[in-house]
């Protein structure tokens, strides 16, 4: 954004209208994952550690193989089998499931950086996108338009999944285990089964969420990759009321308050920047403190889950 | 969806056990027992707790492996060895505690169970299907109403209504009416008898109220101990056979002597107390009253008409709206300081969950009224672990607690155990002020009588006693004063000599 | 006399022993999957961590920060409450004690070090005594508050060493004001390991008094043990809650201002090392209790330590003992199921 100058304030609003978009996409795929991981009562922290074995995996599949799709597939399938890891041990009784998070989240990032050593010279294909902003002739609004496959395809998911947790069997078996233990065993379902498939498909998001990462935006693999997206992940879905489409206007609010302190940069406004990027911790928490009650749980919230009582 | 034509023409299933036997280690839960009930009949399993009518439909339902015995459901021996596959053969049952999806609404939770859902749900089919079955009920719930905002009477025919709807026509009712008002209760099993006389379904209700026994029960199989106690048609039994066949021959320790109390001066008093439930609900509403020195009051009540928030505002386990709550004249706070300085003590129902530290030992859950002071303490703020053993090994005794010894955790031991622990700790000091919440809940008889014999001994020492029970043969036992909650008000005031068990049933049920 | 403290203890050791060995059994797969001999690498993981004196101070120096957030998460624990805020608590006392200490130049250093102890610590006590008020005044959610609290923290230690308190004397690495040469403290006699240490464990000893031997203790126990026997015993629980929180984010706070006294001697981004989050686990592995802390502390310190020499030995990556602390602490926090199974463990009846 060299000319930013000519657009003045309109810049910053474009240009964190194009972050959000950005920036939003792994906000989008963690928070989903965490939604439907706790939609069947379990809370898992780890998906930091998901998200960056993720980015890891698919940036790794995409410098091999040239394969960028692939690599996303991949880095689902790395952050299915680390969520695979959490749900098995929850499983067990007498574990907390918030430990296990934060282990899994110390063991992912680990295990992440061990094998991805190799990949962090070698550039990878980047993930497609459109260019809806060809009509224009500022290159910021170009640059803003430009909309990551990820994303669209995260937009999609989140209606889908919102429709599917109401009209398919899955998502009535899901929201059964996660808001009463008992009624789901009274009905006959596995509720650890149930659970563990939850956890294993919110790490499959997580994963893709990461490769969106290395893949697209910031487009590289290295050890700071991660700002602790998968850590907010369990915020964004407190603030979206455990309702995917929700997690997507989040992910947009989330991402753009992130996008503001670099768009501010441009117009030369570098104060605060630290302030502004950590806007959605404010955010959540001034959310937090204003929505929760000694006398209620938090609304929306599925019975089962720790975080909620 | 699956058509029924099946529940027009079949008859609903009859099934009988044989012999049936369950082991939990030494324990022998169900010993030999033999049952048929006939299909089309209301059958009613009576007993006190843990006589083992629980474990028998248990094994009927496929939750526990019986170790010896037959099933057999319309002549054919079934090995029943899941729910699922009681399900598949016309057996369901209705739990005590509700099984509902509290986030759902009554059409999904309807759906939920059902054979071969569909993976993708076509709710325009099925909110029709739902709706012609609501239609040939005899009760019936808006489809689209949410399950957390229904009443207990309405959650409990939904158990129902689910349970007919997966096609079960042999229901197993757990304590159907345990949280339901009396008219609630009627209406059900008047339904439940309903259909059982029309042939449409068989019932099995768990229960230990025999009112309902008579009323609305053809048969009754009576369970002691895991035996067979009794059994017949109820038209040929009377009131007295019942009892007789429920309680034996035990002998019962004699009911406790209430002495004439010398002073008598107020020493609790509530006034206009205001108290909200877990959903902010009002629970308590504008209720006061005074108790006397030397005095038992009762409240009797129908259980979630607001008795539990009065007591746990009342324990400090939940903060009163408005109101005062008064202990000789001043104003009560519920510090520690103040249960002391007062000699307030709590027995509060379900102990081990309300007033105990699962992890702790006995000695340590026995220190929880005493543990910063002396002796328990030394220097002021150091606790001397010496002490609380020798004072928990000093209570174990006094009381008679089973237990390991004073350092077993507390959750090893027996309810009726825990119940003894916590009546001891709470009995051993200075007791001024005792407030009680279903004390005997769930014990055996004899325990039962030496509880309600400790509880008429404080109050004949000069104790005030506010006793709040659901139990109302334990309310006329005990208490000098007898006071009905309903909806959270007080509704009704009698002294123990006025008092008539028609009219307190009465107001238990509604305001007149 | 003491057989249930006496079972406990020894379960608790012999369960932990297994996960040990389990985790090591597992890493010895891992490395051997890359083309090393595990008995190699369990050598050499010996060998930087205990075998020699430099190892043994370089895993004590790594092992000291950790048993002070350990505390953090520990002690409210034992109040009930899942903080996981030490890494916010860390940040916000080491700038306390950078922003106190750099005025502290003409005093002693002994009062010196002791004001920037004391504001690191009220810093980090405030900082998670305001989630436990969250909690009890407002019902906040204490996992979740701290955990957006870290963030909160770091944002703003980055927005003041950015500009506010910016040291633009250097150059090379964006840093805060340095606390004067004079107030630095240096190492424990006898050893090559800072105060840190010292610190740490006498904090987790007096701690572990505090929480066993006291009537504040064994009422924290009956509070965390069940809520609703506290309040129906009418024990101060919104103040015993605070406390504990205070005494736990106290805890994270002094581990930042030894950070900033006894390493770096300024605040910047090297303190975000994720000491917080690894004090999370030991914590859990110790099962809360402050004495077993040290030793979990040390054991994790341990791994971190021998990173570097596996690295040169071996060319595995420095990652290497971040996965083999992630291995423990799955294996430790799966093994909690295993309590209470083992009947020779169970108090035999008198």
């Amino acid at each position: 954004m060299t000319d930013g100058g000519d657009l003045g304030w309109w810049g910053v609003l474009i240009a964190v209208m194009g972050g959000a978009i950005r920036v939003s996409t792994p906000y989008l795929f963690v928070s989903l994952g965490e939604t439907l991981t706790e939609k069947g009562g379990r809370v898992n922290l780890g998906l930091e550690g998901i998200l960056v074995m993720g980015a890891m995996s698919g940036y790794g599949t995409a410098v091999v193989t040239g394969e960028p799709w692939l690599g996303v597939i991949v880095a689902g399938c790395a952050g299915s089998a680390l969520a695979l890891l959490h749900g098995l041990i929850c499983n067990l009784t007498r574990v907390n499931d918030i430990a296990v998070g934060i282990s899994l989240f110390i063991f992912g990032t680990g295990l992440a950086f061990f094998l991805g050593k190799p990949f962090i010279n070698p550039s990878a294909p980047r993930l497609p996108h459109l260019e809806l902003g060809a009509w224009s002739s500022y290159p910021q609004v170009r640059s803003a338009l430009e909309i990551n496959a990820l994303f669209i395809i995260g937009v999609v998911l989140a209606f889908v999944l919102a429709w599917g947790l109401k009209n398919m069997k899955w998502g009535l078996i899901l929201r059964t285990v996660g808001d009463s233990t008992e009624a789901a065993t009274a009905l006959g379902y596995n509720v650890n089964w149930v659970r563990t498939m939850g956890t294993v498909a919110g790490g499959f998001l997580s994963g893709v969420g990461g490769s969106f990462l290395s893949l697209y935006y910031p487009g590289t693999w290295n050890e700071g990759l991660s700002s602790g997206q998968g850590l907010m992940a369990v915020a964004l879905v407190i603030f979206a009321r455990w309702n995917p489409i929700y997690c997507f206007y989040v992910s947009l609010l989330f991402g753009g308050a992130t996008a503001l302190g670099p768009a501010l940069q441009t117009v030369g406004i570098t104060s605060n920047y630290y302030l502004y990027g950590a806007a959605p911790y404010f955010l959540t928490l001034g959310l937090l403190i204003y929505s929760s009650s000694t006398k209620h749980s938090l609304a929306g919230a599925p019975g089962e889950v720790s975080i909620s009582r | 969806m699956t058509e029924k034509p099946a529940m027009a023409t079949l008859p609903p299933p009859d099934v009988t056990v044989t012999d049936m036997t369950k082991r939990f280690g030494a324990l022998v839960a169900l010993d030999a027992v033999s049952v048929h009930f006939e299909s089309g009949t209301f059958h009613a399993l009576l007993g006190e707790n843990g006589a083992g009518k629980s474990t028998l439909v248990k094994c009927l339902m496929g939750y526990y492996q019986a170790d010896e015995g037959d099933i057999s459901v319309n002549g054919v021996t079934q090995h029943v060895t899941n729910p699922r596959h009681a399900h598949h053969l016309g057996l369901g049952m209705v739990y005590q505690h509700f099984t509902l999806v509290p986030s759902m609404t009554v059409a999904e939770n309807l759906v939920l169970g059902e054979e071969g859902l569909s993976s993708v749900i076509n709710w325009k089919e099925h909110l029709e299907i739902l709706e012609a079955f609501m239609q040939s009920m005899p009760f019936r719930l808006d489809l689209n109403r949410s399950v957390s905002n229904l009443a207990a009477g309405e959650k409990q025919k939904l158990e129902i209504l689910k349970q007919l709807h997966l096609g079960s026509r042999f229901l197993i009712l757990d304590e159907p009416t345990s949280v339901l008002t009396p008219d609630e209760a009627d209406q059900i099993l008047g339904l439940m008898r309903q259909l059982t006389d029309e042939n449409r379904i068989s019932v099995v209700m768990i229960t230990h109220k025999l009112r309902e026994v008579e009323a609305y029960a053809n048969e009754v199989t009576v369970l002691r101990h895991g035996r067979l106690a009794g059994q017949g048609y109820v038209k040929d039994l009377t009131h007295a056979d019942l009892i007789r066949m429920m309680i034996g021959n035990e002998k019962i320790s004699k009911p406790a002597v209430r002495t004439k109390a010398s002073r008598r001066e107020i020493a609790l008093e509530i006034r206009n107390l205001v108290v909200g439930n877990d959903k902010g609900l009002t629970a308590v509403s504008d209720a006061s009253l005074q108790v006397k020195e030397g005095e038992i009051v009762g409240i009797a009540g129908v259980s979630g008409n607001g008795q539990t928030e009065l007591v746990e505002a009342l324990s400090g386990q939940r903060d009163e709206e408005s109101g005062d709550i008064f202990v000789r004249g001043e104003k009560y706070g519920k510090t520690r300081s103040e249960m002391r300085d007062f000699g307030i003590n709590m027995l509060p129902e379900d102990p081990l969950n309300n007033s105990c530290v699962r992890e702790m030992s006995v000695a340590e859950n026995l220190a929880i009224r005493i543990f910063d002071q002396p002796p328990t303490t030394y220097a002021g703020c150091l606790i001397n672990r010496g002490a609380v053993r020798r004072h928990g090994r000093d209570l174990i005794e006094r009381f008679r607690i089973k237990t390991q010894g004073p350092d077993a955790r507390i959750e090893t031991l027996s309810g009726g155990n825990v119940q003894r622990t916590v009546l001891a700790r709470e009995l051993a000091g200075d007791v001024e002020v005792l407030i009680v919440q279903n004390p005997c809940f769930g014990l055996d008889l004899n325990a039962v009588a030496e509880i309600r014999n400790r509880i008429m001994e404080a109050r004949n020492g000069g104790a005030t006693i506010l006793l709040i029970s659901e139990d109302l043969d334990e309310i006329l036992e005990l208490a000098d004063r007898i006071i009905v909650m309903f909806e959270g008000h007080f509704v009704f005031e009698t002294s123990r000599d006025k008092a008539d068990v028609h009219e307190i049933g009465r107001h238990m049920a509604s305001h007149i | 006399m003491f057989g249930s403290t006496f079972n406990n203890g020894l379960e608790a050791v012999v369960i932990n022993a297994a996960a040990l060995i389990l985790t090591l059994a597992g890493f010895g797969v891992f490395v051997a999957l890359f083309g090393h001999n595990p008995l190699d690498v369990f050598y050499i993981l010996y060998l930087g961590a205990f075998a020699t004196q430099l190892s043994i101070e370089n895993t004590l120096t790594q092992s000291a920060p950790l048993m002070l957030t350990a505390l953090c998460t520990a002690i409210p624990a034992r109040a009930g409450l899942l903080v996981i805020g030490g890494e916010g608590a860390l940040v916000v006392g080491g700038v306390a004690t950078v922003l106190v200490g750099v005025h502290l130049g003409h005093l002693p250093p002994w009062a010196g070090v002791l004001i920037m102890g004391l504001a690191g610590s009220i810093a980090g006590g405030l900082w998670i005594g305001a989630a436990g008020a969250l909690r009890q005044y407002r019902g906040v959610n204490e996992t979740i508050a701290t955990l957006l609290m870290n963030y909160i923290a770091i944002a703003i230690m980055s927005h003041l060493v950015s500009g506010p308190i910016r040291d633009f004397d250097q150059v090379l690495k964006t840093s805060s004001w340095s606390i004067p040469e004079s107030l630095m403290v240096s190492t424990v006699p006898g050893l090559d390991v800072h105060w840190g240490l010292a610190v740490g464990v006498a904090t987790c000893v007096i701690l572990y008094v505090i929480m066993r031997q006291t009537t504040f203790g064994f009422g924290v126990d009956i509070l965390g043990g069940n809520p609703r026997a506290a309040q129906m015993a009418g024990l101060p629980i919104n103040r015993m809650v605070l406390v504990c929180c205070f005494i736990g984010g106290a805890g994270a706070g002094l581990a930042g201002t030894m950070e900033i006294i006894a390493v770096h001697g300024f605040a910047s981004e090297s303190l975000v090392v994720g000491f917080g989050y690894a004090g999370i686990l030991i914590a859990f592995l110790a099962r809360q209790n402050p004495a077993a802390i040290i030793i979990v502390a040390i054991l994790v310190g341990g791994i971190s330590a021998s990173g570097g020499l596996m690295q040169r030995r071996f060319d595995l990556p420095d990652a290497t003992a971040a996965v083999l602390q992630g291995m423990l602490f799955v294996m430790v926090l799966a093994s909690n199921t295993a309590y209470g199974r083992f009947k020779i463990f169970q108090l035999k009846a008198n």
